[in-house]
């Protein structure tokens, strides 16, 4: 009798354990990991020139952003320790040609600055 | 199943009733609700909101609800206050990722809840992009019944696209939910089977309360044989473990409770939960009638609301009246989800009492 007591204790604790996690029901999943806020500018190597339309893929998904009128380019991205850019131009010869070109970063802060430039195609 | 709980059961409903006895007396914000807009671009049969597909009241300027976040931030912690955009159709604003961006820049995660019509592969790249964390899309069955619930017969392969996209993913978190009708209930095990097969982790189920368009209409209400077949359906899909399926929040579902969801029921709205409604008008969930609407971010201060008010929400002996008055589940349910409550504070709605 003393064991089945203690076992309908433990099991019922047992129950309640996960009554401490919060779960929004209504709404969305809640999630409250950290992303990472990258920043930078593309400009051109030959004339220092903002490079706009520059397309800028995280090598391990599917997000992607493009450089504004400024060559800057501003995303959240989940944290880790680091992360492959590819810079491409796509339009074509539309805002001159530029060589594509890929950068690793080093994840050290919630805030990245990253300033490339890149080659022009003759 | 038998409805009234096993002794074992009881005694995780005790301790779990002094864990929601100690929240309330904290009661710490920890999830915020913007209804951003009350433009829809659907007009859907069970609809509770006030949206309409143009409506006449201008949406909140991202700068009167971002005086909200200031008020609150230096008291929560940024990190552990999920704010959501709901609506209407939240996508409908084009400048959710300036207000989710300045959002993320004060250490707030944000998601949003949506029908998927217009979540396009550039409008997904732009709200990640905006630190989008979570999100949730309304998928209510095969393409038959979820057009016939959306009136809308491009909104099933809409919203099956942003399924796809959000399967490739791994940033954020993501599920769907479905509101089972008399339409869609007995497609459920197919339906279970295709979501799988497309990807789907995460999959809630709602069942429909008689407010707004969905009073009007018989077919979207379960008789109470139908939601108890739901509630065996949602047991034995978490059982075999091969999809993270979940009831919603409302309602105390007596011996279900913990077989269908990942915790015990209790009702969080003005607990930890809070909304900022499109009037501006204070709230707990949206979904909850305005009567219970506790001030209005024009004319008063949140947290000074948040802290002060919320009593109805906090002290529900006002709803032990009624059904409710002899009900021996009372000390666990506590009058069952604030927003199954009518104008005159009548509960409309007993899930246990539904239970077969």
């Amino acid at each position: 009798m003393k064991v089945n007591w203690k076992k309908n204790l433990f099991k019922g604790l047992c129950l309640t354990s996960v009554a401490f996690v919060f779960q929004a029901c209504y709404g969305t999943p809640q999630d409250f990991g950290q992303d990472v806020l990258i920043e930078g500018r593309v400009v051109s190597k030959n004339s220092n020139l903002p490079a706009k339309g520059i397309k800028i893929t995280i090598e391990d998904g599917p997000q992607y952003v493009y450089t504004d009128n400024e060559g800057n380019f501003g995303f959240y991205t989940m944290q880790r320790d680091n992360l492959k850019l590819t810079f491409e131009d796509i339009d074509s010869t539309e805002n001159r040609q530029f060589i594509k070109k890929d950068t690793l970063l080093r994840i050290t802060d919630e805030k990245v600055m990253v300033n490339i430039m890149l080659d022009e195609k003759e | 199943m038998n409805k009234t709980p096993t002794f074992r059961k009881r005694i995780g409903l005790e301790i779990y009733r002094k864990i929601r006895h100690n929240n309330v007396k904290l009661h710490e914000l920890n999830t915020l609700f913007w209804e951003c807009t009350l433009r829809c671009n659907l007009s859907c049969r069970h609809c509770g909101s006030d949206c309409r597909v143009q409506s006449d009241k201008k949406d909140m300027p991202v700068a009167d609800f971002m005086r909200v976040i200031d008020e609150i931030t230096p008291h929560v912690n940024p990190n552990k206050t999920m704010i959501i955009f709901t609506g209407g159709e939240a996508l409908l604003r084009k400048d959710l990722e300036i207000c989710g961006k300045e959002l993320y820049d004060r250490g707030f995660p944000w998601g949003l809840v949506s029908n998927g019509m217009a979540l396009t592969p550039q409008r997904f790249q732009s709200l990640l992009a905006s630190g989008l964390h979570s999100i949730t899309i309304s998928f209510d069955g095969f393409e038959e019944a979820h057009n016939w619930l959306r009136g809308n017969h491009k909104s099933y392969a809409n919203a099956l696209n942003a399924i796809k996209m959000l399967t490739k993913v791994k940033n954020i978190v993501w599920d769907v939910v479905t509101c089972v009708n008399k339409k869609n209930i007995s497609d459920l095990n197919a339906f279970k089977e295709f979501l799988i097969e497309t990807g789907v982790k995460d999959w809630r189920i709602f069942t429909i309360f008689p407010v707004g368009r969905a009073a009007e209409s018989p077919e979207l209400q379960l008789s109470n044989a139908e939601f108890t077949s739901v509630l065996d359906f949602i047991r034995e899909t978490r059982k075999e473990n091969r999809i993270h399926l979940s009831y919603g929040c409302e309602g105390f579902l007596g011996n279900y409770e913990q077989e269908v969801r990942d915790h015990f029921y209790t009702c969080h709205a003005g607990i930890n939960v809070a909304s900022v409604l499109a009037d501006g008008s204070i709230s707990a969930c949206p979904s909850i009638r305005s009567n219970f609407n506790q001030g209005n971010i024009y004319t008063d201060n949140f947290w000074q609301v948040w802290n002060d008010r919320f009593k109805p929400f906090r002290d529900r002996n006002w709803a032990h009246t009624g059904a409710c008055a002899d009900c021996e589940m009372w000390r666990y349910c506590e009058g069952n989800g604030m927003h199954l409550h009518d104008d005159e504070g009548k509960l409309m709605v007993c899930h246990y009492q539904r239970i077969n």
